[in-house]
């Protein structure tokens, strides 16, 4: 920046890291999130092994395992769409990157109205016992960040259908990416400890 | 209230025009977020409605829910939404071209843009710390009833369960909104200037974290108005109490997730441009210790936030919506809770505690005119106590009922702890020993601190040895402890902050005077407060109990008084503060003779902070050592980077 210049603004911070701001930023929000969902395994911990639950899940309750196997097949391809979009704009294809957003959106979108029409047919509620609790409370925690990672691609989805993002500058389609990541391999392990141990 | 001085008045973007007639109501401000908030209020309404009755859940109209929902998640998010809290990211969502050269959120012309939302690290610093006061002023008043109460055995002006509601909003009070997120306001002014930053990392986020904080204390406070009184489960707010007790639980359980989203988003931006916004030749090992004491605050806040986030959604669950997590009755496990806050709440501790750590060792080493002692360790002990602080939870439950094998683990990492600490004290020993000392109020409150942590500390030991402890538990000894250490501590070197940094802040002196007035009746008025503390604790005085056996009425009366005493003294601050504000002696860029950063431009520093980014060629703390320097500025920064190419 030339000294004629330097009034119009701020200094240019000198950049101190290789990884950039937002990247970093978003990592350590996961950290966070992921000590979040810690406490809801601790509390689903506690409510099945501490207190030594009789039976799990109680007499007369069964979870749908197949079910949501498929539908933990739908997020986990989500993943991958997202992957390409990701790689599409930085290769410079605007096709490429607005198909997979849709991709991904429209697969995340089933994940969650399949989770919704679950919880009307599980036949149990949150009030039903630890059980029911801790599954709401792990299932639906994890929804809430299906629904969030989702509000993100949005945004992304609306920007690159408006001509943003370019192969230099994709923060926009990066970030949400990575955190669409961390929802679907968080969900992994929600399904493996709650529907499949 | 002065207003920020015009370094280059072309820097800005000229201000927004202000709106008129019809447009105001759209333009981001209070008006807005007034028809915002009803607004949003009935979305949430109509959200809980429609889904009671979707799930076909009876009766329809339900009160905890709807406070839940309604009045305390959406619609503050209508206020946040009124005053623009949400405009950009609003613009970015939408596919509009995004302007990052607008500066117009940035900066203060006049006092007015103290009320809105604001993008400068420095006015958002000064936000912080003006609302901070506030709530630790009503926080304060508060402790005056408990005390007016105890004065006399029997009860005199409160029943049982308002009393309860008053301490318990006392200790959530002083803790969310006064001694966390004053820390956070420091450091919001101080850190980037100190690292050579013209701002944080990112600004409208920061802007957001401060937004939540008024919510979060309103919320707080406004929980006495509603039937049944104010939550009275104390500041731990146990499970089941706090899952059975009045409704006025939703409001504490609700404003810990506004002010725990607000610490966590600071701790994130704080750690962003620790690592990525440093100056050239910024080295981590040149970094002020107050940077240090922050970044590891910062990490204690990402990792351990959550804890008490989930431990509060778990109780307000098993209200709201029936859940069994902590109702014994049904397979919950009730302990859980406290597994559960005190793996926050402990670590939360050092976050109440590590930044003022950070503030001592800047004040300390520019009074005693001294390299700080044992700089290196001086950091690594902060990092020490991050691990050590996340294996010492369970010494808050030797009482508990939790299981037995793991008290003596517990006590020995409790004890473990010590060491770093104690560290810590003996570097700052170190570096005032022959030192010049200059008794100013900053280094007067830093001494204040260092004396009456370590009596905090010991307390801290007796409590962590499981006998002394199953003694002592939920006496008076240990609301003397942490008062020794939160109040003798933390607020000690928020004192010390506050006055070390004043005239960076306002382009004003305080009066030493007054500064020095106001420390010594703290002082006094502390220790008379709570130093009895201890001996009716160990005689089993019992806390958090609006009556007390005659035997203690003595020692209660006099405390009292003193508390009284240690109340007023808070006036002498708040006169100090205004009336120097206002009207005291211009304040010059340097006036402790500081090699850090932030003093090395104008009070107040200008818009972006520097010109240029400065070049940092040693280390901060090289007080009485000939010719060094921390950083080059200006044109010397030019001749450094031509010599060193
Ligand atoms: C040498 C360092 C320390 C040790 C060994 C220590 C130990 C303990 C122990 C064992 C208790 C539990 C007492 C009981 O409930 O029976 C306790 C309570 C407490 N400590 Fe410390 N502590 C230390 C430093 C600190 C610091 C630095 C702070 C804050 C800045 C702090 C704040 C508190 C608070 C707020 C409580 C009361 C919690 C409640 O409401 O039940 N302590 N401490
Ligand atoms: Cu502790």
């Amino acid at each position: 920046m030339s000294t004629a210049d330097a009034h119009a603004g701020p200094p240019v911070a000198h950049q101190s890291s290789r990884v950039s701001a937002p990247v970093l930023g978003m990592f350590l929000f996961i950290g966070s999130e992921i000590m979040l969902f810690g406490a809801f395994f601790t509390v689903y911990f506690f409510a099945r092994v501490v207190n030594n639950a009789p039976a799990w899940p109680p007499e007369g309750l069964e979870l749908p395992v197949l079910v949501a196997g498929v539908n933990t097949a739908i997020l986990v391809t989500s993943s991958f769409t997202m992957h390409w979009a990701l790689q599409s704009v930085k290769r410079g294809s605007r096709a490429g990157l607005q198909a997979g957003l849709v991709l991904t959106l429209a697969m995340g979108l089933t994940f969650l109205l399949t989770q919704m029409i679950e919880y009307t047919r599980v036949g149990f509620a949150p009030r039903d016992g630890t059980f029911g609790s801790t599954f709401y409370g792990l299932t639906g925690l994890h929804g809430a960040h299906v629904f969030i990672g989702l509000t993100l691609l949005t945004f992304a989805t609306v920007r690159a259908f408006r001509g943003h993002f370019t192969a230099e500058h994709h923060h926009g389609v990066e970030i949400p990416g990575i955190y669409w990541h961390f929802v679907d391999v968080m969900w992994i392990v929600v399904y493996a400890s709650v529907y499949l141990l | 209230m002065s207003t920020t001085e015009h370094h280059h008045p072309e820097v800005h973007a000229a201000p927004r025009p202000p709106a008129t007639g019809l447009r105001r109501l759209l333009a981001p401000g209070f008006l807005r977020a007034i028809w915002m908030m009803a607004l949003f209020f009935g979305i949430g309404l109509a959200l809980v409605l429609g889904i009671r009755a979707i799930a076909g859940w009876h009766p329809l109209w339900h009160w905890p829910p709807v406070l839940a929902v309604a009045f305390l998640t959406t619609m503050p998010l209508g206020f946040l939404a009124g005053i623009g809290a949400f405009d950009y990211w609003t613009h970015y969502a939408l596919g509009r071209p995004t302007r990052p050269e607008d500066h117009s959120g940035h900066g203060a012309r006049s006092w007015r843009d103290y009320f809105r939302v604001n993008t400068d690290h420095k006015v958002i610093g000064v936000q912080y710390l003006v609302t901070t006061v506030f709530f630790f002023v009503a926080g304060g008043l508060l402790a005056m009833f408990v005390r007016a109460e105890l004065a006399r055995p029997g009860t005199q002006f409160f029943d049982p369960q308002t009393y309860n509601g008053l301490f318990s909003v006392h200790a959530s009070l002083m803790i969310f909104l006064f001694i966390i997120p004053a820390f956070a306001g420091l450091a919001n002014y101080v850190v980037p200037l100190m690292l050579g930053a013209p701002d944080m990392a990112f600004p409208r986020l920061n802007a957001l974290s401060y937004w939540l904080l008024p919510i979060a204390g309103i919320m707080m406070l406004s929980s006495f108005l509603i039937p049944g009184g104010a939550f009275a489960a104390g500041w731990t707010g146990y499970a089941p109490l706090s899952v059975v007790g009045s409704d006025g639980n939703i409001f504490f359980q609700m404003a810990v997730q506004w002010a725990g989203a607000s610490s966590i988003m600071t701790a994130l931006n704080f750690l962003v441009t620790i690592i990525t916004m440093r100056a050239p030749g910024m080295t981590f090992w040149r970094m002020p210790l107050l940077v240090w004491a922050n970044f590891t605050t910062s990490l204690l806040v990402v990792i351990a936030t959550p804890f008490i986030a989930a431990s509060q959604f778990f109780a307000l669950f098993d209200r709201v919506l029936g859940t069994d997590f902590f109702r014994p009755e049904s397979g919950g496990y009730v302990l859980g809770y406290q597994h559960i806050f005190w793996f926050y709440s402990h670590p939360a501790v050092y976050i109440m505690m590590l930044p003022g750590f950070g503030i001592v060792s800047e004040v300390i080493s520019v009074m005693s005119r001294k390299p700080i002692f044992g700089y290196r360790l001086m950091a690594l002990s902060l990092m020490a106590i991050l691990f050590l602080g996340f294996s010492v939870w369970a010494h808050h439950m030797f009482v508990s009922g939790m299981a037995p094998w793991l008290r003596v683990p517990m006590m020995i990492t409790t004890l473990l702890i010590a060491v770093p600490t104690g560290i810590k004290v003996f570097s700052w020993l170190a570096t005032i020993w022959e030192g010049k000392l200059n008794f100013s109020t900053p280094m007067l409150w830093a001494l204040g601190f260092l004396s009456m942590f370590v009596i905090g500390g010991l307390s801290g030991i007796y409590l962590g040895a499981v006998p002394i402890d199953i003694h002592t538990s939920d006496t008076y000894f240990v609301v003397a402890h942490i008062h020794y250490v939160l109040f003798g501590g933390s607020l000690f070197t928020i004192f010390a902050g506050i006055y070390y940094w004043f005239p960076k802040m306002t382009g004003r002196m305080y009066d030493e005077r007054l500064g020095k007035l106001h420390f010594w009746l703290t002082f006094v008025g502390f220790n008379a407060t709570f130093f009895p503390m201890h001996l009716i604790g160990v005689q089993g005085m019992p806390r958090r109990v609006v009556d007390y056996a005659p035997e203690f009425a003595n020692w209660n009366f006099f405390i009292s008084v003193a508390s009284f005493g240690l109340g007023a003294s808070t006036i002498v601050f708040l006169y100090n503060m205004i009336n120097s504000w206002a009207r005291g002696p211009r304040a010059t860029g340097n006036p402790w003779r500081a090699l850090t950063l932030e003093w090395q431009v104008s009070s107040p520093p200008p818009t972006f902070n520097f010109d240029e980014i400065p070049q940092v060629v040693g280390n901060p703390y090289e007080y009485g050592v000939p010719g060094a320097r921390h950083a080059v500025l200006g044109e010397e920064r030019v001749e450094e980077l031509e010599r060193v190419r």
